[in-house]
């Protein structure tokens, strides 16, 4: 292996590896890229940030945190000093939050206490800051010791005459409820503060001492409170004092109420908070832009002493035309025989013409007269004379052709291409953590392929790390969340259902990968509850995506209104088609017997829409094997 | 003290209970949200697992003999409170342990899920009474995985508990159960080694001794440059020793536990049983020699 970098794996690791912010740690703010909605996150009112696991969330409120803006700002107190706002970060960790929970007491008791528990974490979240400006800044203290003693006594806390006393104290404060929690079933907890009034009083008085500055709270990971936490949550940011406001980051379904401890009262969009959906933001265009300055940036970090070195990553990922493709798929070797028996059917001149044409076309015609029994000279000359008609035929098969060219037993290898910068940023659907995946998966197996950082990827490579991707990520869907095991099973049943749909699309609908739910009426309430209750998952954990669908509902929490997507990072695992292009019907019955018990119900599916399962996994996949009850392709061609 | 599951192995103190005189046994009748029922010669009691001054009062029922706690057939949320509220009474406290022959393998595997032990997790929410709001979200700390086969509750926890780069210690059992164990617990969490690197730091500890994993652990803790966080994740004896340090320490460590639901017939048979003599460890800052 060569390379201008002494140790180019580790460095590369470095860079695009940790694609998750929380692994980062303080490389976070020197690798921040500024996203399209970062300017509306910036203004005094409320926002809530929504988007799937990996789309940036954690990265940009903690480059609004006060540790961000001032690595942002060169590190230097005067450029920190004209920051219009000050941000306290704070991420919600389930094993604490879900403390505040149980029968030993109701709940209107536990709203309370957590209440106060709320009031301790936000009072520290700022004492913790005032703390960081004195020492950072070299700065006076920013409270005043007037300010200390009421913000405890607000807090019922020991009384506290100066900030350490106040900080010290508000640690003892969650000790106390901490040993008073843990003996719920003994004793109500006690010395519990007024929600809110103790965030009131301290925030005025920083106010007087940063006059020009907001103040943001930032949550991340909103979905861990549970919903009588999101409801006290949610009337702090109703009723969001004077200088301070919240920034709230949150997965799709994450918010599941927008009640507060009000019953009059709900947390509206536009009145009471900016709604900001990541995935909204990200129009593929503006992803890939986004998704190549991440890219640029990490690459010009990278120690290559090569001037001409290419480090522009849509050079680095070049992507093959279609006819290039068909080309690297043997497209000639399908082509030869067809080709040998339509020969004496056609005058010098139409054979002439036929064989100038795109070979995925010359396929197209052939197939055509294949699976619709007809002649296939007929077909050729209707082809040759340009009718409209089999330009649409082309703009809807042509590329579902490329599926089809290794298909079947004794083929090994790759069976479709996934390579090029824009099937990278569309593999990756506006999540920027699958992106930097991809990278890094693809730079690292074409530097064990002997290639060199500075010069392009040839397009195998980009397909088997595209593969080893999505299986990664398949896998790791199961740790996911409390239904990751039900997760990965939908995601392998719907991939190997729509693998089986690409491999023949003459005749049929091309491209299908996503669904709708079609019930009739005399589905089981039960089946449509559990089907309602597991889509949400699936598109928060990024097994799914989903889409406003056609149909028109009253009720705008139903399931059935969408049309569901299986997530594109998976496509060259099970190989199906990335681009978002068709649908079909599926009952909520089918979704729920494909995880169940995939080896009746996807060969029952299929047949349905006149398809069998006769055909071999895809290698990549032949871990799964025994979960389909069917041969791998290695297996077959052993 | 014990409780039963469908598990083979669990079966042994009701076959005890058949033959043996002069011993109470105290049965596990049920639990719903927190509150254990237990059944003894006529009597019974019902235990709010969160009152630790009702735990300590039913254990002086008892005080002067030598208890066994039972945990093969009890989950983790019912002994580690029980376990404590005993210490503090003080005495000679004993705990029971059955290993199985053997785990039931998946009909249908996906990776990560060789063996087919839990049928899905309820997710993270602390052991009652071992809530602690020390470690600051927003402080470095250590994770420290006791690993078991199922990769899928290690993915799962890492994902929620988010820990720093390279700030993650899996401990796995070895010497195991049996002797190719070790290798189905590297199998079965390969994706989640591999992407924290923590491959890098495993530390191993025989999988049925809990002073090992003790001892450990304070090894650990001893040389950490942040506060620790155990998630119990491995068997059980594992589970024991770090629920004994966690109490040892007084809430400075935190644990971290998913709550699987486990699968009516996880385990076959019913191999060695281990009786534990723990009492010298139900002590602060308590240490193996």
């Amino acid at each position: 292996m060569s390379s201008d970098v002494s140790n180019p794996q580790e460095e590369l690791s470095t860079l695009f590896g940790s694609y998750k912010a929380e692994w980062l740690s303080e490389r976070i703010f020197d690798l921040f890229t500024e996203p399209t909605y970062w300017p509306e996150l910036m203004t005094q009112r409320p926002c809530i940030l929504e988007g799937g696991r990996g789309t940036g969330k954690t990265t940009v409120l903690r480059l609004l945190a006060h540790e961000g803006q001032y690595a942002l700002g060169g590190r230097q107190a005067d450029t920190f000093d004209q920051k219009p706002f000050l941000g306290f970060y704070e991420r919600i960790d389930t094993n604490r939050v879900r403390a505040f929970a149980g029968t030993e007491i109701p709940e209107s008791m536990w709203i309370r206490i957590f209440g106060h528990y709320l009031n301790l974490r936000l009072v520290s979240a700022v004492l913790r800051f005032t703390t960081w400006y004195s020492s950072h800044l070299g700065r006076s203290e920013l409270i005043s010791d007037e300010l200390c003693r009421s913000v405890a006594y607000s807090l019922n806390l020991d009384v506290s005459p100066n900030q350490y006393d106040l900080y010290k104290n508000v640690r003892n404060g969650l000790l106390k409820l901490e040993a008073e929690v843990n003996n719920v079933g003994e004793k109500v907890p006690s010395g519990l503060s007024l929600q809110k009034a103790p965030v009131d009083v301290l925030m005025e008085g920083l106010s007087e001492s940063l006059p020009d500055k907001d103040f943001f709270f930032l949550f991340d990971e909103y979905e861990n409170f549970s919903p009588y936490q999101q409801r006290v949550v949610n009337t702090f940011i109703k009723h969001s004092g004077t200088g301070y406001t919240f920034k709230v980051g949150v997965r799709e379904f994450g918010l599941r109420t927008r009640e507060t401890l009000n019953p009059a009262e709900q947390l509206t969009s536009p009145a009471d908070y900016v709604k900001i959906r990541i995935s909204e933001k990200f129009g593929s265009a503006e992803f890939a832009d986004f998704a190549a300055q991440v890219c640029n940036s990490r690459l010009a970090r990278l120690k290559i002493s090569d001037p001409t070195a290419v480090l522009e990553i849509n050079q680095i990922l070049p992507g093959l035309s279609e006819e290039e493709e068909a080309h690297r798929l043997k497209v000639d070797e399908v082509l030869a025989e067809p080709l040998r028996r339509l020969q004496p059917n056609l005058t010098p001149a139409q054979w002439k013409a036929f064989r100038d044409a795109p070979a995925l076309e010359q396929l197209l015609v052939i197939r055509w007269a294949e699976v619709h029994d007809e002649p296939v000279e007929k077909l050729v000359i209707e082809y040759l004379e340009g009718s409209p008609e089999w330009t649409n035929r082309i703009n809807n098969y042509g590329y579902a052709l490329l599926f089809t060219l290794q298909r079947g037993r004794g083929r090994g290898g790759i069976q479709k291409y996934y390579s090029g910068w824009d099937v990278f940023t569309s593999l990756a659907a506006g999540n920027i953590r699958y992106l930097l995946e991809l990278v890094e998966q693809t730079l690292l197996l074409h530097l064990e392929s002997g290639g060199r950082l500075a010069e392009p990827v040839d397009p195998s490579v980009q397909t088997r790390a595209a593969q080893q991707v999505g299986r990664k990520n398949l896998t790791e869907l199961e740790g996911l969340s409390v239904h990751g095991a039900r997760l990965t099973k939908l995601v392998l049943g719907l991939g190997r259902i729509f693998q089986l749909l690409a491999l023949k699309p003459i005749g049929h609908t091309p491209e299908v990968n996503e669904f709708e739910l079609i019930d009739s009426d005399n589905t089981s309430p039960d089946v449509i509850k559990d089907v309602a209750e597991l889509l949400p998952f699936a598109v928060s954990q990024l097994a799914l995506l989903r889409k406003a669908g056609t149909k028109v509902s009253n009720d705008p929490s139903d399931t059935r209104d969408f049309d569901y997507r299986l997530h594109p990072i998976f496509s060259p695992t099970f190989v199906f088609s990335h681009r978002q292009k068709r649908k079909m019907g599926i009952s909520s019955a089918e979704l729920l017997e494909v995880i169940s018990s995939p080896q009746d119900a996807i060969p029952a599916l299929l047949a349905r829409r006149k398809r069998s399962v006769d055909e071999v996994l895809p290698e990549q996949l032949n871990f799964f094997e025994a979960y389909f009850g069917t041969r791998s392709q290695s297996a077959d061609s052993e | 003290m014990f409780g039963t599951t469908p598990e083979e192995r669990s079966a042994h103190s009701q076959d005890w209970e058949n033959r043996a005189t002069g011993v109470e046994f105290i049965r596990l009748a049920e639990e719903i949200d927190n509150v254990a029922k237990f059944t003894w010669n006529g009597e019974e009691a019902s235990l709010t697992l969160r009152n630790s001054a009702a735990l300590r009062e039913f254990w002086s029922n008892f005080s002067g003999r030598v208890f066994y706690l039972d945990i093969t057939g009890l989950g983790h949320h019912v002994w580690a409170p029980l376990l404590r509220a005993a210490g503090e009474v003080g005495g000679d406290i004993r705990v029971v342990y059955v290993e199985p022959t053997d785990y039931t393998q998946s009909a249908a595997p996906t990776e990560g899920e060789i063996f087919d032990l839990s049928e899905k997790i309820t997710g993270i929410a602390p052991l009652p009474g071992f809530a602690s709001f020390r470690i600051a979200p927003e402080d470095d700390f250590v994770l420290v995985a006791l690993l078991g086969f199922e990769g899928t509750r290690f993915a799962y926890l890492l994902e929620m508990v988010q820990p720093p780069a390279d700030h993650v210690i899996p401990l796995v059992g070895a010497p195991g159960f049996r002797p190719e164990y070790p290798f189905y617990a590297y199998h079965g969490n390969q994706s989640p080694l591999l992407d924290t690197r923590g491959w890098a730091a495993v530390k191993y500890v025989t999988a049925n001794c809990p002073f090992q994993m003790f001892a450990t652990l304070k090894e650990i803790e001893d040389s950490a440059s942040a506060p620790i966080k155990i998630a119990p994740i491995g068997t059980k004896p594992h589970s024991l020793g770090a629920i004994l340090y966690a109490i040892s320490r007084q809430g400075d460590v935190e644990l971290v536990y998913d709550h699987p639901v486990r699968t009516a017939k996880r385990t076959r048979g019913a191999s060695r049983a281990l009786i534990y003599h723990v009492s010298s460890l139900m002590v602060p800052s308590a240490t193996v020699a």
